[in-house]
């Protein structure tokens, strides 16, 4: 069932929307980003940060999909492992090398929470301006472009998700 | 051949790890940490440090320049500096960003600087104490400074493309591949590309790393002498200017030739390869 402004996904699994845009986990910690004064976003920022570990994978978890690598657009390596479930619901965990940047560190955690629960299409599908609204216009600056390469990241895998379900389906 | 220095022409411009731990409550002294990644400061710094950040605080809001000298007083007075007080730069990046502040200080006339060598990345390694309390200093009344230093320390466009017709040393302390003009960006930032690749006419290639140890700390004297002097053809009685993409690689090598090697005539062009690279009509050389 629906709850408050969501909807239901085509397979009636998720409820994925609060406002037409983005899944109603994200949409809340965007919410509560927009809310905070510059100091206390930088303090959230960073407490996310720190949260970052805990989205690595947990013992006992299995993943569809692992991909695990060393971009030049990032600092360090940067792992990300997909699971879903038989309803669609994606579950996503990262491991990313000390190298990596703080704000890079904070949208992971982010990412991780905020997608938590949604569908790859959804993941796939979903724009990224809501970035800036999370990290602030003061930020988001030259050097500070990894904050993007998470999502970037996250999509990827889910796009090659999809891309072999299809092949699968089509044999 | 000639005699190479075995000592750094001004060693007081560097302090050491154990030394800085062991003061860290001195009067008279500032530790300033600037960084790369915005928010690393705000996970832990050298205990007593302050935050300047290259971006919001150093430079205009608007237009791709400095401070005023009145920003600069104002930002000075809120860290609890004066004149007087000796400002210990540290930071991430093999001390990049350190090396960008300490220049910009200098811009500003503000004489008392040092570099604490390894930056934020040895002192970390070295398990030294990190904090996340975020120092309070009785504010000061920095007088403002009467003037900026940029025609001592600082070259532009026009005065580097003068060094490059004149034959004078000019270095470019970016990756090989950047001055090759194989790539458009810094490697590891393929997001901030310029419209063309190459390096200014004569320019000789020295990567700013050229002059650190694996734990970012300077080689020695004797070791830079060799690099910039043998191979970059930098001579003490001739002024040499250095560039790279948005001028804080080239602060680094600045901060070697200035102070640990001793030379008076060194500028920073800051504009470097993000102005060059994108400047109608400028000559471009490309290849080694």
């Amino acid at each position: 069932m629906s709850k408050g402004c969501g909807k239901l996904d085509e397979s009636g699994a998720a409820e994925v929307r609060s406002d037409g845009t983005y899944p109603v986990k994200l949409n809340k910690i965007i919410n509560l980003f927009e809310s905070l004064p510059e100091d206390e976003r930088r303090e959230t920022l960073v407490s996310y940060a720190d949260n970052a570990k805990k989205q690595e994978p947990r013992e006992g978890e299995s993943f569809n999909l692992v991909d695990v690598r060393k971009d030049e657009e990032c600092m360090d390596t940067v792992g990300v492992y997909l699971h879903v479930e038989e309803n669609g619901k994606a579950h996503i965990r990262m491991t990313l090398g000390p190298e990596v940047q703080t704000l890079t560190r904070a949208m992971t955690a982010v990412l991780c929470k905020g997608l938590e629960g949604s569908t790859p299409q959804e993941i796939l599908d979903l724009p990224s301006d809501f970035v800036t609204r999370i990290v602030g216009a003061e930020l988001v600056r030259i050097r500070s472009q990894t904050i993007y390469y998470v999502l970037t990241r996250i999509k990827s895998i889910c796009k090659v998700y999809l891309d072999r379900q299809r092949m699968a389906q089509v044999a | 051949m000639a005699t190479h220095p075995t000592q750094y022409a001004h060693p007081e411009a560097l302090v050491e790890t154990d030394w800085l731990e062991k003061h860290l409550k001195d009067d008279g002294i500032r530790i300033v940490e600037s960084n790369e990644d915005v928010l690393l400061y705000d996970t832990g710094h050298i205990p007593g440090a302050v935050h300047i950040d290259w971006r919001a605080d150093l430079q205009d809001p608007v237009i791709r320049d400095y401070i005023t000298p009145e920003k600069f007083a104002e930002l000075c007075s809120k860290n609890g500096i004066t004149p007087e007080t000796t400002c210990i730069f540290y930071g991430d990046k093999a001390n990049w960003w350190a090396c960008y502040a300490l220049w910009a200080f200098r811009l500003f006339g503000h004489e008392k600087v040092k570099i604490l060598n390894g930056g934020r990345d040895k002192w970390k390694a070295e398990q030294r104490p990190m904090t996340r309390d975020v120092p309070k200093y009785p504010k000061t009344n920095y007088p403002m400074p009467k003037k900026r230093f940029d025609k001592e320390i600082r070259a532009f466009a026009d005065e580097a493309l003068a060094q490059s017709e004149a034959g004078k040393p000019l270095i470019d302390v970016r990756s090989p591949g950047e001055y090759k003009g194989e790539i458009t960006h810094m490697p590891e930032y393929p997001q901030e590309g310029v419209l063309r690749g190459g390096h200014i006419p004569k320019a000789k290639s020295m990567p700013w790393k050229t002059a650190t140890n694996d734990d970012a700390t300077f080689k020695p004297a004797s070791d830079l002498a060799k690099i910039y002097f043998d191979q970059c053809g930098v001579k003490p009685d001739t002024d040499t200017v250095v560039y790279c993409r948005i001028g804080e690689r080239s602060s680094h090598t600045w901060f070697v030739l200035t102070y640990l090697l001793g030379l008076d005539n060194v500028r920073n062009y800051d504009g470097s390869w993000t102005e060059w690279g994108n400047k109608v009509g400028a000559p471009i050389e490309k290849g080694a």
